[in-house]
């Protein structure tokens, strides 16, 4: 018992293969099928520079917010237990059930000029729906759990004898929290922090929404991607779906060393 | 082990205390920590989840009903919950093979398809949307038109979806033991009778717990649907694009009133199946 069957094996390369292994194969091919030439101006299109620009700049204030709250909130749940941690808790998947259109809907009603936090910040002269901040939002509001849901069952299982140990022989809490919390827990967050940078380029229903999707001013690459196709464009819309194809296969790369690692980890210290 | 055996009481060591672990959360870098975290998961979700129910009863219930019981918003919801049902039926039924075969085989090559099953999380759902579209549109390659069609839909839920069982499924097959499937084969079982009343009670939970979050996911694709989908009014418009339909024609109160039958449903779905996993966990 435990060998799967051949035929088992067969039907599950070809589901696998037909359903993602051909459609990824076909974008590259897409993205090649007009010669280099062609493929080089396309990538030198303004607007496609313009979109990845601000998708630049989106992931470098998303991504550390997100990952300074995924671990700070994962040690809260974890070494604090209250009722308003464990509500927390209970509720941190939240954000991945919500549909992205729904997402965008609600940062909109809240932040457009008219809307409850939208109006006192208008008054400010801050501009958050239709604008860099909303997309902002709206990127850290659909990623947000992701980091601290790779954390906590970590957490949980590792306890505190060390860091116990390292404070009974004198070590202050910015080394503990440095030299063994961090250590530990190094390759779990490296593994978050990637699906959060995965999740914040691939974003497209709530930043459709809330960016407003102006061409050069607020569009991120996804929205270059659904715009150049909706007009025409494919070869440039397939351009920069292959851009982004590569960097998710990157991505892939960097979670299987992740995962490779923690789980090494894991069987060092069992 | 408890803060108190640790380190032993002879030596000239103190016993630590407990404050030094909750770092950056004792005293009062505590309560800041616990302040700026509860303001700013009201500032990203808390109050503009308030804000979309705010909107939906904006001009009372009766505005509401009308509505998120619209004909359009039902034959919306109606084509999202069958498409994703059958979605989610496939994945269960795929993701336990695929799972099996990842935690049970080697081959040459197997880390490429283990690989493969997380590129639905990792790629964009708009490049997945732009390539099913091409691939299975008007001029496809392989000639398969399945544009505006309920099939081309539930093909663009499943890939995206893919990920679900196979990950929840995968790590319950590595740790099993199959004693209890070898006693029932000396006993004269069936291959198929052992695996109907032994290997796939073991495994239901995960099955379910992996084919409702598929579900409650594949409620609000958008992405990757809304290409291949075409988007035509009753018939091929799946509920969110629905609701940005309504959202770029400037009715918030009938696209709010919708998103939230649609959270409401999605809630459902989570809570039916943390019970149903919970209850089969018990029951086995």
């Amino acid at each position: 018992m435990g060998r799967s069957p051949l035929w088992l094996r067969i039907i599950v390369l070809l589901y696998v293969g037909v359903l993602v292994g051909v459609p990824l194969v076909f974008v590259f091919q897409q993205s090649f099928a007009h010669g280099a030439s062609a493929l080089w101006t396309a990538l030198h299109d303004s607007s496609m520079g313009n979109a990845i620009d601000l998708t630049m700049r989106v992931v470098l204030l998303a991504l550390p917010v997100n990952t300074v709250v995924g671990v700070g909130a994962a040690l809260w749940i974890v070494r604090h237990p209250s009722w308003l941690s464990r509500v927390v808790d209970r509720l941190i998947d939240v954000p991945l059930a919500i549909s992205p259109i729904i997402i965008g809907l609600m940062l909109e009603l809240a932040y457009a000029q008219n809307g409850w936090l939208g109006r006192p910040l208008a008054a400010l002269g801050l501009r958050i729906i239709f604008s860099y901040p909303g997309i902002v939002l709206a990127c850290i509001f659909v990623s947000l759990p992701l980091v601290t849901r790779q954390l906590i069952p970590l957490l949980r299982e590792i306890g505190s004898n060390q860091e116990l140990t390292a404070a009974s022989l004198g070590a202050g809490p910015v080394r503990i929290f440095l030299t063994i919390t961090m250590r530990s827990i190094m390759w779990a967050t490296a593994y978050g922090v990637t699906l959060t940078l995965a999740r914040i380029l691939g974003e497209y229903g709530a930043v459709l929404i809330v960016s407003g999707n102006i061409t050069d001013l607020t569009q991120t690459l996804t929205l270059n991607i659904g715009a150049n196709f909706e007009n025409y464009n494919a070869y440039q819309g397939f351009v920069g779906a292959g851009v982004l194809a590569l960097t998710s296969v990157i991505i892939l790369l960097v979670l299987g060393v992740a995962r490779h690692r923690e789980r090494k980890r894991h069987e060092h210290l069992a | 082990m408890t803060a108190h055996s640790f380190p032993p009481t002879d030596g000239p060591l103190q016993p630590p205390r407990k404050g030094w672990l909750l770092w950056p959360f004792h005293t009062l870098s505590r309560r800041m920590g616990q302040g700026v975290a509860v303001t700013f998961y009201s500032l990203v979700v808390l109050i503009p989840l308030a804000a979309l129910f705010s909107n939906a009863f904006n001009d009372g219930w009766g505005f509401f009903w009308k509505a998120a019981t619209a004909k359009e918003a039902l034959s919306a919801y109606k084509l999202t919950i069958i498409c994703s049902l059958i979605a989610a039926g496939v994945n269960a039924v795929m993701g336990l093979g695929t799972g099996w075969v990842l935690a049970r085989d080697s081959f040459k090559g197997k880390a490429i398809l283990n690989a493969l099953i997380d590129l639905p999380f990792a790629l964009p759902t708009v490049v997945a949307g732009v390539t099913f579209y091409t691939l299975y549109g008007p001029k496809s390659p392989v000639h398969l038109t399945l544009t505006g069609t309920w099939t081309g839909i539930t093909v663009a839920i499943v890939f995206v979806t893919l990920p679900f069982t196979v990950r929840s499924v995968q790590p319950v097959i590595e740790t099993m033991t199959f004693n209890a499937e070898a006693a029932a084969a000396t006993l004269g079982a069936s291959p198929w009778r052992v695996f109907r009343t032994i290997t796939l009670p073991t495994l239901l939970p995960a099955i379910v717990t992996g084919a409702g979050l598929a579900f409650a996911r594949a409620m609000g694709e958008y992405g990757s649907v809304v290409f291949i989908s075409n988007n035509l009014p009753f018939r091929t418009e799946v509920a969110s694009s629905y609701i940005y339909s309504l959202a770029a024609a400037g009715d918030p109160v009938g696209a709010a009133a919708t998103a939230v039958t649609m959270l409401l449903v999605a809630l459902a779905v989570l809570v039916a199946v943390s019970v149903a996993s919970r209850r089969l966990v018990k029951g086995h």
